[in-house]
């Protein structure tokens, strides 16, 4: 009989110790605490306010913290609304959102022809183009370094594209450029601004070279920016490029000039922000306006995004906020739905 | 006439190997070897740990409560960043493995180790079922996508809501079932061959047979084998990552026993402690909130392994 009791305990029990984990953890089922900051009214606060709905949102991890912050200032102003972001990236974003999944696409690039087909492949014919923010990639060296001061998109392309593969000073990569070790740390090719950096700078000479539009291999690759910013900073005459936002914040580095044809330019966020800074890219999002017109929450959820709070939630989050022109065309292609054809 | 046949020299090299102390220098070496094994593995572990403990003491020094029941924010400044959203679907998903593979695993070791007849097909069934314990863990990711996600099957798609704690429960349920099917077997092969001849000695049936004594004797095993596939459920991140776990933000934040939101989006602790360990090279605090998040994760698997070392060891006292 002892035997039996034993086999009739042990299932309750497996369970009983389930509720005292969870017991323990527990006791916390109250509507989560409010941010205090301050948002910007849209002017129909009341009426959005009483909205209630879903809005989920996948793409880019570099616009997702975006999307977020965008998310969290909204959550005073529709508390009702519960909007997800997810970040696995721009492509797989936009396979999500041409599947119908999501109803807004973050985006570090401009839909592509193929990926648009897509869509309109499978019924999603009605989506608003928003550019929301301007990324800047900055190049830099240690901040004791002062026989560089500007480079120009050859020299960049010398130093850090396919042709560069061996060279180990500066001088050797790119005839005229000092003759010191060159150490280079940049990110990995998981990474967004990887891509970037590619696009805007090394593809078109890769194309004149004839070459392929990537770099050179021989780098020290990471994915955490920390990382490439202590590489830069371990070495007199190192050379490494990080996004605009981290880059800024780092001690013991030096932000480079660029050339990119029309004279140096230094990064600021005024540089960036205009575009005339030639390393920058623009960050986008792409909403499903069918999808808009059924629901609502995502309706108040881009009203808000691109008002007001859109240059306080990009700035909070490290990122470049738009011009008051480029701002003010978001805002009105989104009011007046203008559609991607 | 030996003794005549050994000279003094010999005599005395013997006297002396006899006498002196022997020292066995290959196992003293062995001995070594074998301590600094366990001693790299153990420094290893402290490194880990006080590493972990050290970063996480900016989120779980200062707002230990606030960080329980905070959720996925944009910024590691946050007085509401949390973990709270990853604790429901870590709960949740414990919960539905230990509901759906422990029966259900438990069960098929009882049919394979004590009803089904020894030959090529079982042979090959359980060489099978070693194998897919073996089976890296996205692939079962990818069934739960194409079983639970996509419905491609059945169409399982709407009854768990798609990308949702359940489909993640089940999912992981799936992946260890393997493992609570191996390690359940061994514990029914541990009951000795007497315990059943003396069973059916008494003239017990199979079942009671099974009931009475096969199954009391081995649940101190198959509980410490069940308990284990269950930690590694929980530290499980790949798998729930294709079934659709969300890394950046979840609207919803659900109390801790709300079954409702089992079918709707969700998030769980080794996804929010991949997420924000990508975070931080946006925002170095997320270093320390990730670090906060696995010593939660931690205490809550080393809770589910002290339970059950505490469960073993009153079965094995009743056991005597």
């Amino acid at each position: 009989m002892r035997n039996s009791r034993c086999r009739l305990l042990w299932l309750p029990a497996l369970l009983v110790s389930f509720s005292l984990v969870a017991a323990a953890c527990g006791g916390h089922d109250e509507e989560e605490t409010s941010t205090p900051s301050a948002t910007a009214g849209t002017g129909t606060a009341d009426q959005t306010a009483s909205v209630s709905g879903e809005v989920n949102i996948s793409g880019s991890s570099t616009v997702e913290p975006i999307s977020i912050r965008v998310a969290e200032l909204f959550e005073d102003v529709a508390p009702d609304v519960s909007v997800n972001v997810d970040g696995p990236g721009t492509g797989d974003g936009f396979k999500l959102f041409c599947a119908g999944d999501t109803d807004i696409s973050d985006a570090s690039r401009q839909i592509k022809p193929a990926e648009k087909e897509d869509c309109f492949a499978n019924g999603i014919t009605d989506i608003v183009e928003l550019k929301v923010a301007v990324d800047g990639i900055a190049v830099m060296t240690n901040a004791s370094n002062d026989a560089v001061e500007c480079l120009t998109f050859e020299q960049l392309f010398d130093l850090i594209g396919p042709d560069g593969e061996g060279t180990s000073t500066w001088a050797e990569a790119s005839a005229g450029l000092p003759d010191a070790p060159l150490d280079l740390f940049g990110p990995g090719e998981e990474s967004g601004t990887f891509d970037s950096f590619i696009e805007i700078v090394l593809e078109d000479l890769a194309g004149e070279a004839g070459v392929d539009a990537t770099t050179r291999t021989d780098y020290s690759p990471s994915g955490d920016d920390n990382v490439i910013i202590q590489g830069i900073q371990s070495s007199d005459t190192s050379l490494g490029w990080v996004g605009f936002a981290f880059a800024i914040n780092a001690s013991g580095v030096k932000l480079l000039e660029i050339d990119g044809g029309d004279g140096c330019v230094a990064p600021t966020g005024d540089t960036i922000a205009s575009n005339e800074y030639p390393v920058s890219r623009d960050l986008w999002i792409y909403v499903n306006a069918d999808a808009a017109a059924a629901n609502p929450a995502l309706v108040a959820y881009v009203d808000f995004y691109v008002s007001d709070a859109l240059s306080q939630a990009v700035g909070e989050v490290g990122y470049v906020p738009l011009a008051g022109a480029a701002h003010a065309e978001t805002a009105e292609r989104w009011h007046s739905r203008s559609l991607i054809s | 006439m030996i003794s005549r046949l050994v000279d003094d020299k010999s005599r005395a090299a013997i006297a002396a190997s006899i006498e002196r102390r022997r020292v066995d220098a290959r196992g003293l070496l062995f001995k070594v070897v074998l301590q600094s094994c366990l001693l790299i593995t153990l420094a290893l572990l402290a490194v880990l740990l006080v590493t972990v403990a050290l970063d996480s003491t900016d989120q779980l020094g200062t707002r230990l409560w606030d960080f329980l029941q905070g959720t996925l924010r944009s910024r590691s400044s946050d007085e509401s960043l949390g973990i709270h959203q990853g604790m429901y679907g870590s709960l949740w998903i414990a919960i539905i493995v230990a509901v759906l593979a422990f029966p259900i695993g438990i069960g098929a070791a009882v049919y394979l180790e004590e009803y089904a007849p020894r030959n090529r097909l079982t042979a090959f069934i359980e060489v099978n079922i070693r194998n897919l314990a073996g089976v890296p863990s996205v692939v079962y990711g990818l069934l739960g996508l194409a079983l639970l996600l996509n419905g491609q099957i059945f169409g399982l798609d709407r009854l768990t809501g798609g990308s949702s704690a359940l489909s993640g429960g089940i999912t992981l349920a799936i992946l260890v079932l393997p493992i609570v099917i191996i390690t359940s077997g061994e514990a029914f092969r541990a009951v000795p061959m007497e315990l059943r001849e003396g069973a059916y000695g008494v003239g017990a049936t199979r079942w009671e047979m099974i009931r009475t004594q096969v199954l009391p004797y081995a649940a101190p095993g198959i509980l410490t084998g069940t308990l284990l596939s269950m930690a590694r459920a929980i530290g499980e991140a790949a798998p729930l990552i294709l079934v659709g776990a969300v890394t950046g933000r979840l609207g919803d934040s659900p109390g801790l026993f709300d079954v409702g939101a089992l079918d709707d989006r969700f998030t769980a602790l080794p996804i929010i402690i991949t997420s924000w360990t990508a975070q931080s090279g946006r925002d170095v605090g997320f270093a320390a909130a990730a670090a906060a998040a696995i010593v939660v994760l931690l205490v809550f698997v080393l809770m589910m392994n002290s339970a059950a070392i505490l469960l073993r060891n009153r079965f094995e006292k009743k056991r005597g």
